[in-house]
């Protein structure tokens, strides 16, 4: 695989772990029982011990007021995605510094947060909490429920990218002890978008935007009045409407 | 470093205000020399309006603790045990207590595992607790909002929970027994962390380790055994690779007063058999029991009676010191054996209580001791004088004491008895006499009744008389219209009628 590096490509082979400083795992549960639905996603430590996920989730069944019959599919959940990120555990993934684009768009309660920024992977030290934080802060955004679903988010993506290096891993060994023709296609969209992404920088030759680009890599936050307002929209978002649409177009063709 | 600086001051600052209208902030965060804040500051703080201050996060800090010092509506409750809380610092009982954030390779670290992290946690929890101080608030709902994985957050609520510095008297039901665990929980804490000092933290679980850990050679991992059992460590690693290392520290060594107790009781019956002991303590080994045994503080009191009783009851007991306790264990023993159980638990009783209790207790029995004479034939057949006679005067004592009591109390049961009875007869009486006099009024009001009809019925025969008269004489009308000769026969039908 042969890929345009931007310095000094040191590709390292590490053991599966998540690109941040913290090994965190993200959780999603979606669970539905008897008409009700408990959606949630959080960070998780894998390194708690079990006897902490069965508290967690009796915990919050309790705190939520779930009936009892929740907390095993919760479990089940919970502990499913657990032991798929153990299951990676063991293996070797292959870091290069790449940079891919990282994308968010969640609405959290009444608050809807469009965003898409570069991240780079290769930084084992990078810290998506810190990074929601921030982002928080900055925009000023009230509702303290954003935050971790905006890192939860930027994990899940990482998750994603982490996973797929591996089996890409994967595939070279096989390729090397298989085949003769070392010949395989990765198609994972990160890596057709680190790929690309090396292009559009490497021919301009700069790491800065163009000012009319600017916009595009400009967060947008929006507060939806709630629904008793006869789904009013108060936009407070940074950028004007018409141009959001233009954002998409040229979002398109950037990729 | 620049950044974290940044975040910190924004969250307090922020958190500040959301909680200004209704809780007195406490300390202010220490001013730093930030700009941002100051342009940020005026959007997010609704009642403060600070304009362009000179140092942006001292003074919209101050303005909150202003707005919020005028609406002084809650009052903040930190138990005593709590009181080296503040928000500027981090105390030496969280270090302790958590150590995941401060120790190990989290120490120099940011993050998710640092000491930064940690306040960001306490920090948020306590102001969100603290905006609704009368709500109890959820583990759920606080990990919510907070940025981070959740289990340190829930070992951060948990802490905070568990020393009162958040829900303290906010839960809903049984909030004063709930108290009152949690301040025994605190203490409870406090005595076997401050006791230990070097503790092995288990690098899978961030937990304190019991009494042994495994520890690998191959990766410098050490792991807990629960951790060890679950196989929570790299892929790498094989169980082989791990020694079992011992921790020589009496770290379970709480004994409860239930268990101290059995363990007197033991020892009462069963003496020097220590195996029999620690099966009636029950969860504890033998030599477990014997250290208890020694170390507990009665056993200096075996020494205080026998000094007492060798002052007044002039013997020559030459009982040597560092046996001491072991011959007054052997003479408590033959009265242990002894088929009487009352003797039993005397002689327990008068090991237990203090010296000055036993000597005082023992001069009474004996002036006691010439009017209750009880159990002269039993002590004469046992072993050591002494320390029977000292046993039976407390007994005699006792045994007096007792009727004494007994008598007292059944005396005042019987005025009470009396008294009640008493009452009952005169209440008694007062419903029968309300009865009669409600009778009699009832009688009274009938004879009225029949007066007036009594009278109405002599109405009426006068009327009626009246009528039989006039017909009477408009009888004799006409016939003496026919014959008016017959004049005086008017009395006679008068005179018939009456």
């Amino acid at each position: 695989m042969k890929t345009v590096s931007l310095g000094a490509s040191r590709p390292s082979t590490v053991y599966f772990r998540m690109p941040t400083r913290d090994n965190l795992v993200p959780i999603r549960v979606d669970v539905e029982v008897d008409g009700q639905r408990y959606r949630d996603a959080f960070t998780w430590n894998p390194r708690d011990p079990d006897s902490e996920i069965i508290s967690f989730a009796k915990r919050t069944a309790k705190d939520l007021k779930l009936p009892a019959n929740f907390v095993p599919q919760m479990l089940q959940s919970i502990q499913g995605q657990l032991a798929e990120f153990r299951s990676y555990e063991g293996q070797e993934m292959q870091i290069k510094e790449k940079i891919v684009p990282l994308k968010i768009d969640l609405r959290v309660n009444n608050t809807v947060i469009r965003d898409q920024f570069l991240w780079d992977i290769g930084n084992l030290d990078s810290d998506p909490e810190e990074f929601a934080r921030t982002l928080c802060d900055d925009l000023n955004i009230t509702d303290p429920e954003v935050g971790p679903a905006i890192a939860v988010s930027i994990r899940e993506q990482l998750y994603e990218i982490a996973s797929q290096s591996v089996s890409v891993m994967r595939e070279k060994q096989m390729s090397k002890k298989g085949r003769r023709a070392p010949e395989f296609s990765s198609n994972s969209k990160a890596v057709n978008n680190a790929v690309d992404l090396f292009k559009y920088f490497g021919s301009k030759g700069s790491v800065i935007r163009k000012r009319k680009e600017w916009y595009l890599y400009e967060p947008v936050v929006d507060v939806v009045a709630s629904e008793e307002d006869g789904k009013e929209e108060v936009n407070n978002s940074s950028r004007p409407k018409k141009r959001a649409e233009e954002e998409k177009v040229a979002s398109l063709q950037s990729l | 470093m620049a950044t974290t600086a940044t975040t910190t001051v924004t969250v307090t600052v922020t958190a500040a205000a959301a909680t200004a209208n209704s809780v007195p902030t406490p300390t202010p965060p220490h001013p730093r020399p930030v700009a941002p804040p100051a342009l940020r500051a005026p959007s997010t703080l609704g009642p403060v309006k600070s304009e362009t201050p000179p140092t942006p996060s001292s003074s919209t800090a101050t303005a909150a603790a202003a707005a919020g010092a005028e609406d002084p509506s809650y009052i903040i409750t930190v138990p005593s045990y709590s009181a080296w809380f503040s928000f500027d610092s981090i105390h030496d009982t969280e270090r302790r207590l958590l150590p995941e954030f401060f120790e190990g390779e989290a120490a120099a670290a940011s993050g998710c595992r640092g000491p930064h992290a940690y306040k960001y946690y306490r920090d948020s929890l306590i102001r969100r607790f603290r905006a609704r101080p009368g709500r109890r608030l959820t583990l759920t709902e606080a990990r919510r909002g907070l940025v981070g994985d959740v289990g340190s957050v829930r070992r951060v609520f948990d802490f905070l929970e568990e020393w009162g510095l958040i829900n303290y008297g906010a839960l809903p039901s049984g909030s004063k027994q709930a108290k009152e665990k949690r301040e025994e929980v605190a203490q409870q804490s406090l005595l076997p962390s401050g006791a230990t000092v070097p503790r092995k933290l288990c690098t899978g679980c961030r937990t304190v380790c019991g009494l042994a850990y495994y520890a690998c050679d191959k990766a410098d991992i050490s792991l807990c055994t629960r951790c060890y059992v679950n196989n929570n460590y790299r892929p790498g690693l094989s169980p082989a690779n791990f020694k079992r290392v011992e921790i020589t520290e009496d770290a379970k060594s709480d004994w409860t007063d239930k268990e101290t107790l059995h363990l007197l009781e033991a020892v009462l019956h069963y003496g020097e058999d220590w195996k029999k002991v620690s099966e009636h303590v029950g969860s504890r080994l033998e030599k477990d029991c014997i250290a208890r045994f020694i170390r507990l503080p009665f056993g200096e009191q075996f020494m205080g009676p026998k000094e007492d009783r060798m002052g007044f009851e002039n013997n020559d007991d030459n009982t040597d010191e560092p046996g001491a306790d072991v011959s007054k264990r052997l003479r408590l023993t033959p009265l242990a054996d002894a088929s009487n159980p009352i003797m039993a638990q005397v002689a327990f009783l008068s090991a237990i209580v203090g010296s000055d209790v036993a000597s005082a207790a023992a001069q009474a029995a004996i002036s006691a001791q010439s009017r209750v004479d009880l159990n002269d034939s039993e002590i004469e057949t046992s072993i050591n004088s002494t320390k029977e006679e000292g046993s039976s005067h407390t007994n005699g004592l006792s045994v007096n004491d007792l009727l004494k009591e007994a008598a007292a109390n059944a005396r005042a049961q019987l005025e009470k008895e009396r008294n009640s009875i008493e009452q009952s007869l005169s209440n008694i009486v007062d419903v029968q006499m309300k009865e009669i006099q409600d009778k009699i009024c009832r009688f009274e009001q009938k004879e009225m009744l029949m007066e007036k009809e009594r009278q109405q019925l002599s109405c009426l025969r006068d009327l009626l008389f009246t009528d039989q008269l006039a017909v009477m004489q408009h009888q004799q009308r006409t016939p003496a219209a026919v014959t008016e000769c017959k004049g005086d026969e008017k009395p006679k039908p008068v005179a018939n009628m009456s």
